[in-house]
Order: structure tokens, then C-alpha cells, then sequence
């Protein structure tokens, strides 16, 4: 109790202590302040379980089988046809681990992924900032930015693949006429970057969309005061809008994740096939030409099993490490 | 043997079978009967663009010859992925009757337990097929213990295209015949500034230019006569100094423009139709491409070999015809009524000129040249005769490696790496022979117990 006196005491209400109180237990303690937002909860347990049963059934059917039948493939090597089966252990695993190659694949799919996310929404914040000082044509402004969100990713790949094929793509001619060498099927850099841009371009309007959603939602009255006191756009921007968008770019942080690692499949069979030299093979695309092409199932069952692993301590991190500077409470 | 890199045609496909649907549909409202009894025989295929086209005239042509059963051709992507897809499909029970395979798919094929034997299926349906009447090059690759294990459908192998409109400018009459030759002559080709591009890298190169250069030079591939006699072979093509040289000597021209490489977005045999590059060293099935789409004065001849060395026959490639377990008799039936088609002098005959792939049995062989057919086009016969050169000894019979499609897709990694000049071809080689070996052990282990 001598603290609530404490804090009544400086209040100066003793009319509302147990306002008073929540104030400063909230104060003391950080874990409570998004106390709004997590304690709501249903009083009868039925309802939920009635409303969470849809979602628990596709992720049993889309995850959990799945996930069982890789976590039972990954210890056996196992012809094809499913005739034969032997029991080795941990050596898919092992195998995987010492080879070179596998490194070399972990290693891109972890920058790859961190790039493209930044960049993705860097520029996302980017355009959606600049949509309000688009005065005419915002119309056509947003809908070239969200034009690719339409784009089949194969098609796509194949558009970038050949725009910027050192035979025949013009923006290929355009970039060595500039004197600048430029060849993704012998430059791994190249094509590497190729991948990286073409992800971004899929996968800015996604972004897109939602900054520009969360930057309606910061409160006018802010941003007029800011205004008044003679704040410049980039300030307002700054010093205001970003903060209170936050929780929306921490989401967007780990849909782009979960993109960059399984979604931007479909670009890199298109864009690269993962070559040259495996520069641009990522963990999901291995898994495919491992289990798929060359049906190696016990191999890219072992793979899937640590791209599990990554996906979920990427997110585990993200939560702890971003949720900490996220403020849910506008 | 050709990959299929580009994307499928799904969508227009889509629109025929709706539309033969259709008009099937409307034909069969007066003798509704005598359709329905028509049993279905599923067949899947690796072949698309203009090979696929002629599949399709194929399957018209068989379920119109016969009122007992309609073959249903599928066209589920390049060999891999129809191979993925068949092999989803047999775990779950609905694999189709009939599967084109590679000729890479060889052993996983042969030691599925998932096949029937085309030779068993044949007799049990009453067929009689004279095995014997198939030329030995292409027999001699799919026999098992005397009687071959599928029926080879669609049979290739590499041969030297070349645009002779770039050959006279550049003051050639034709390509040389050994790599030395061809080396100085690309290089005029490109010095002269007649093409930019002397050369097109295929995408199956790893089959053109590195095991049939071994096949060709007698080279052994893998121990054990490349496998023949038994599981327990190793990838020894790194210990041959001229297959060395070989990719030393692409990796050269890689570097100095004379090779290129398509890339994707674009097939490298465009590149070569289009006009942009002078030669191109590809399956005898691109005559079915080149010939449709060549704007030029265009030719083929032999595959070069090293100065002082006399050449032997090149190996096959292409797909085979297996039959899958697990269906009905009926199906069987329907199944060897086609493979009985397939197999007729006349629909070899025919396929071969249409596709450009070698006639598989001496009869069609013999038709077609005592029709004159290869008189008036020399080029068709290119692939038989260098098929046939010479006796083939145990490095030029061909290849049977377990998985032997993994392996390929790690030397075509390995040599990417030349490429980009992150390994000297050496390197390459032996990198590519290790991980293979770990492989075929992989697969001698799981198939030892047979």
C-alpha cells in the first residue's frame, strides 16, 4: 500500500486511486501497457472453440500432416515409388550439414531475405508517404504501384528473366551500353541482384497497401499540431507518423520474412533456376529441385524440416527482438 | 533428348480438351453406346511446342484407327516434372497406364517394382512383337536380360547444327570434323564479325557435349561399364584427360564470346533458329523445331571428335514407353493395342519424319530409305549412322546410373561453376564425381537387398 499512497499523494486525487493505481502499476510495470489490446477475452469457451475450429482444421490438414509426414521423412532414405525404405537416422541431416553447398544456400536465403524485406518496406514507406503529396493522378499512381500484386510471380519472373537476358533484353543492352557488365547466367552477383529486385517489385503493393492504410489512421490533430509548431513534411514524418505505424511495419516485417524464405519461389525458377552455381538456390528452392526434381525425398524432407526450424526462430526473434519498440496504443 | 524449359501451354491446352470434350460430347448423343464403351487408357508425356502437336496428331490418329479404346495423352511438363507427377500419382494409386520416361530415368524406372515389363505385357495381350527388329543402338540401351525393359518411343541423340549462310560468308564450306577444326572456324566466324555468337549453348549440354564426348572417345563414364554391370559403379569422367579438355575447351569459348549461353526467359535453340548464333550442338529432334523455323539455309553434320582419333558410335537419349502396375486388364489391353501402333513400321515412319527422331526399327529404317527419304534429306540420317558407327564398346553402349538425374543436375551445377570462373574445370569435374558417387552409393544401398 505505500505505493498507491505514493502515487495518490502526487495525484492529488484521492478520489480515483484505483485509476491512479493502474496508471502506475501500467508505469512500473511494461509488460501490462498493452494490457488493452491481450486481456480481451470470451466469457464462454464454447464460441471460441466454435470460432477457432475452422483455422485449427486447415492448419491440422496444411501443417501438422505435412509437418508429421516431413518429420518422418527426414530420418529415411526412401525410393520413390515408396517400395523401399531404410531407417538412417540423423544422416540426411548430417549430410546436409557438411556439405558446402547446403551452407552456401543457408547463407543467401538468410541475406536474401533480410534485404529484400528492408527494402521492400523502405520503399513501401517511401511511396506511401509520398501518395498524399501526389495531387493529380493519385489514382493511376496507386494503381501502377499495385499493378504487380495482379501479376501471376511465374509470369512475372519470366518478364524480368527476359528484360534483362544478356542476349536478347533490352534492359540488359541498356545496362552493358552503359559500360557497366552485366550477365546473371555467368555473374552470380548479378542474378543474385536480378532476384532481389524482381522480389521487391512483386511485393512492394503488399506493403503498399497497408502503410498507406495505417498512415490514414494517424490522428489529422497530430499532424495539424505538428504543422502549427512548423514541423516540415519529413519531420511529420519522422517524428510522428512513423511511430504510431509501427505495429504495422513490425507485421510487415514478418509477412515480407515469411515471404522472402517460401513465397519468391516461383521468381527464382523463373528469374534464375537457382543458378549460377547455386548463387541464387534458396532453402525452398532446394527443398523443390531436391524432392521434386530429383526426388531425393529423404534429403528435402531434412530440409524442410530446418527451413521449419529457421522460419519459426525468425519469427520467435522477431517478436522479441521488434515487439519490444512496437506501441500498439494510439 | 530435349528439355522443356519454357512454360507450358496449360491454358490453350485447356481450351482443346475443352473443346474436343465438346464435340466428342455432341458426337456421342446419337451412339452414345458405342462411345461409352471405349476404354480409357491415360498415357503422360514429357513433349511440348511442336513435339507435342505431333504427340497429339498421334494419339488422333490410334484412337481413330481402333472403336475399342481411346488413348488420353497428358502432357505433364518436361521429363522431370512428369516423372514427379507419376510418382505422386502412384503413391496415391492413380498413376496413369502408360508413362514416357527419360532414358535417365532408366534404373529408377527399372527398379520401381512399380512397372510391368513391356515384353510380358505384350505377350499376355496377344501381341507379337519382334524385339529383334529394333536397331542395336537403341536396343542395346533398354535391354534387360535379353529383351528390352520398355518400349523406346522417342530416340535421339546429338548432332552438330549449323547455319551454312554464316559457314560461306565466313569462307567455309561446311564445319570441320574435329573439335580442332571447328575451333578455328567459330573463332573466324566471330573474328569476322558474321555472327556475334558462334555458338549456342544447349541446355542439355552435360548430354551432348560431355557424355557423348566420353561415349564418343571412348572414355569411360563410370566403372563397371558405366554402370552396366552393376551398382557398385563410380563416376570416373574426372580422370579422363581429354573430357577435361572438353570443358577447358567450352570454358575457353565461354570466355572469349564465342559460346553462349541462352539464359532464361529464352531457349537456346531460338537462338540458333532466330539467326543470332551460328552453330548448335543438339538432339536430331530440333529438326522438328529448326525445320518449322529456321529462316536460313540450314544444316547438320556429325559431331566433331579430336584430331588423330577415330570416333566412335555417340549413346541415345530421349524417353521410353513404360507401363505401370496396378491397372486393369482392360487398360493393359488398350495399352498394347497403342504400344502395338507405336511400334508399326508405318507410325515409326511417320513419327520420324515428323519429329526428326531416329526410326527405332530396322523395317522403318529400311522404308525410309528405300522410299529415297534420306536422299532428299541427308540431315535425317546424321543421328542413325552415328548411333550405329564402329562397334560400341563398354564407355560408349550408354549409361545406367541410379538417380543418374541427380547426378547430371550436380555436374551442371559443378560446371555453372566454370562459368563464372569460381572453379577451374578440374575442380569441377572432380567435385561433380564426388557428389555423384555419393549418390549412386546412396542408391546402391537402398536397391542392394534385390
Amino acid at each position: 500500500m505505500p505505493r498507491s499512497n505514493a502515487t495518490a499523494g502526487i495525484g492529488g486525487a484521492d478520489t480515483r486511486p484505483p485509476l491512479a493505481i493502474g496508471i502506475a502499476l501500467s508505469r512500473l510495470l511494461p509488460k501490462t501497457s498493452e494490457a488493452g489490446l491481450k486481456t480481451a477475452h470470451f466469457s464462454k469457451p464454447g464460441l471460441a472453440a466454435a470460432l477457432l475450429a475452422p483455422q485449427l482444421l486447415i492448419l491440422l490438414f496444411f501443417f501438422f500432416i505435412p509437418s508429421y509426414k516431413a518429420l518422418s521423412l527426414a530420418f529415411v532414405q526412401v525410393d520413390p515409388f515408396g517400395a523401399r525404405e531404410i531407417f538412417v537416422g540423423f544422416a540426411n541431416f548430417a549430410q546436409l550439414l557438411g556439405s558446402p553447398d547446403y551452407r552456401q544456400s543457408v547463407f543467401f536465403t538468410l541475406w536474401f531475405t533480410v534485404i529484400q524485406a528492408v527494402v521492400t518496406i523502405a520503399l513501401a514507406l517511401l511511396f506511401a508517404f509520398a501518395t498524399d503529396f501526389v495531387i493529380r493522378g493519385r489514382g493511376l499512381y496507386k494503381s501502377v504501384i499495385l499493378m504487380p500484386y495482379a501479376i501471376a510471380p511465374v509470369i512475372s519472373g519470366v518478364l524480368w528473366a527476359f528484360l534483362f537476358n544478356p542476349a536478347v533484353g533490352p534492359l540488359a543492352q541498356f545496362i552493358q551500353s552503359l559500360g557497366i557488365p552485366w550477365d546473371p547466367n555467368r555473374r552470380p552477383f548479378d542474378a543474385q541482384l536480378l532476384v532481389i529486385v524482381a522480389s521487391v517489385w512483386k511485393h512492394i503493393c503488399y506493403d503498399y497497401i497497408f502503410l498507406v492504410a495505417a498512415l490514414l489512421a494517424v490522428p489529422q490533430s497530430l499532424l495539424e499540431a505538428a504543422k502549427l509548431d512548423g514541423a516540415r513534411p519529413v519531420r511529420r514524418f519522422f517524428t510522428i507518423s512513423l511511430p504510431l505505424v509501427t505495429p504495422t511495419i513490425f507485421f510487415l516485417m514478418v509477412m515480407n520474412v515469411v515471404y522472402g524464405l517460401f513465397e519468391t519461389f516461383g521468381i527464382i525458377d523463373a528469374v534464375t533456376r537457382g543458378g549460377p552455381a547455386g548463387a541464387t538456390n534458396t532453402l525452398v528452392y532446394k527443398v523443390y529441385q531436391d524432392g521434386f526434381v530429383q526426388l531425393n525425398l529423404g534429403s528435402s524432407a531434412a530440409q524442410s524440416v530446418i527451413l521449419m526450424i529457421i522460419a519459426i526462430l525468425f519469427t520467435v526473434l522477431q517478436f522479441r527482438a521488434l515487439e519490444r519498440r512496437v506501441n500498439y496504443q494510439v | 533428348m530435349t528439355i522443356d524449359f519454357g512454360i507450358r501451354n496449360a491454358p490453350r491446352k485447356f481450351a482443346k480438351t475443352l473443346a474436343a470434350g465438346i464435340a466428342l460430347g455432341m458426337l456421342a448423343l446419337p451412339g452414345a453406346a458405342a462411345a461409352q464403351e471405349r476404354v480409357k487408357v491415360e498415357w503422360w508425356h514429357a513433349l511440348g511446342g511442336r513435339l507435342g502437336e505431333v504427340v497429339e496428331k498421334l494419339v488422333t490418329d490410334f484412337n481413330g484407327s481402333q472403336d475399342q479404346y481411346e488413348v488420353v495423352a497428358v502432357h505433364k511438363g518436361n521429363y522431370e516434372e512428369n516423372m514427379a507427377a507419376m510418382v505422386a500419382a502412384y503413391r496415391v494409386g492413380q498413376q496413369p497406364t502408360i508413362i514416357q520416361a527419360a532414358e535417365r530415368g532408366f534404373m529408377t524406372m527399372l527398379n520401381s517394382g512399380a512397372v510391368v515389363p513391356v515384353p510380358t505385357l505384350m505377350e499376355e495381350q496377344g501381341h507379337d512383337v519382334d524385339w529383334n527388329d529394333f536397331i542395336a543402338p537403341v536396343s542395346g540401351f533398354f535391354l534387360v536380360d535379353g529383351v528390352p525393359a520398355a518400349l523406346p518411343f522417342n530416340s535421339s541423340t546429338p548432332i552438330f547444327w549449323y547455319n551454312r549462310d554464316m559457314f560461306k560468308e565466313a569462307g567455309f564450306d561446311a564445319p570441320g570434323e574435329t573439335w580442332q577444326e571447328v575451333e578455328k572456324q567459330l573463332y573466324a566466324i566471330k573474328e569476322q564479325g558474321v555472327s556475334q555468337c558462334s555458338m549456342a549453348l544447349a541446355n542439355d549440354f552435360f548430354w551432348s557435349l560431355i557424355e557423348n564426348y566420353a561415349a564418343l572417345h571412348d572414355q569411360p563414364y563410370g566403372t563397371l561399364a558405366n554402370g552396366f554391370d552393376g551398382l557398385g559403379t563410380e563416376f570416373v569422367f574426372n580422370k579422363s584427360p581429354l573430357v577435361v579438355g572438353q570443358l577447358e575447351r567450352l570454358s575457353k569459348w565461354m570466355d572469349d564470346d564465342v559460346l553462349q549461353i541462352a539464359g532464361q526467359g529464352l531457349s537456346p535453340e531460338q537462338l540458333f533458329t532466330s539467326g543470332t548464333c551460328a552453330t548448335y550442338v543438339a538432339s536430331t529432334a530440333a529438326h522438328a523445331g529448326i525445320g518449322s523455323g529456321a529462316q536460313f539455309d540450314w544444316s547438320a553434320t556429325f559431331l566433331p571428335h579430336e584430331e588423330g582419333v577415330e570416333p566412335k558410335n555417340s549413346t541415345i537419349g530421349g524417353g521410353a514407353l513404360w507401363v505401370l502396375q496396378g491397372k486393369s486388364d482392360e487398360e493393359y489391353a488398350g495399352a498394347a493395342a497403342f504400344i502395338d501402333f507405336v511400334a508399326s513400321p508405318e507410325t515409326q515412319v511417320w513419327w520420324s519424319k515428323q519429329t526428326g527422331y531416329v526410326p527405332v526399327t530396322t523395317t522403318a529404317y529400311d522404308a525410309l530409305k528405300s522410299e529415297g527419304y534420306f536422299k532428299e534429306n541427308p540431315t535425317r540420317e546424321i543421328a542413325i549412322l552415328q548411333l550405329s558407327r564402329g562397334e560400341p564398346t563398354e564407355n560408349s553402349r550408354g549409361f545406367r546410373f541410379g538417380n543418374h538425374n541427380q547426378s547430371m543436375q550436380l555436374l551442371v551445377e559443378e560446371i555453372q561453376g566454370v562459368w563464372t570462373g569460381q572453379k577451374t574445370p578440374q575442380e569441377a569435374l572432380d567435385n561433380a564425381a564426388r557428389r555423384g558417387n555419393e549418390i549412386l552409393r546412396q542408391y546402391e544401398r537402398l536397391h542392394a537387398s534385390q
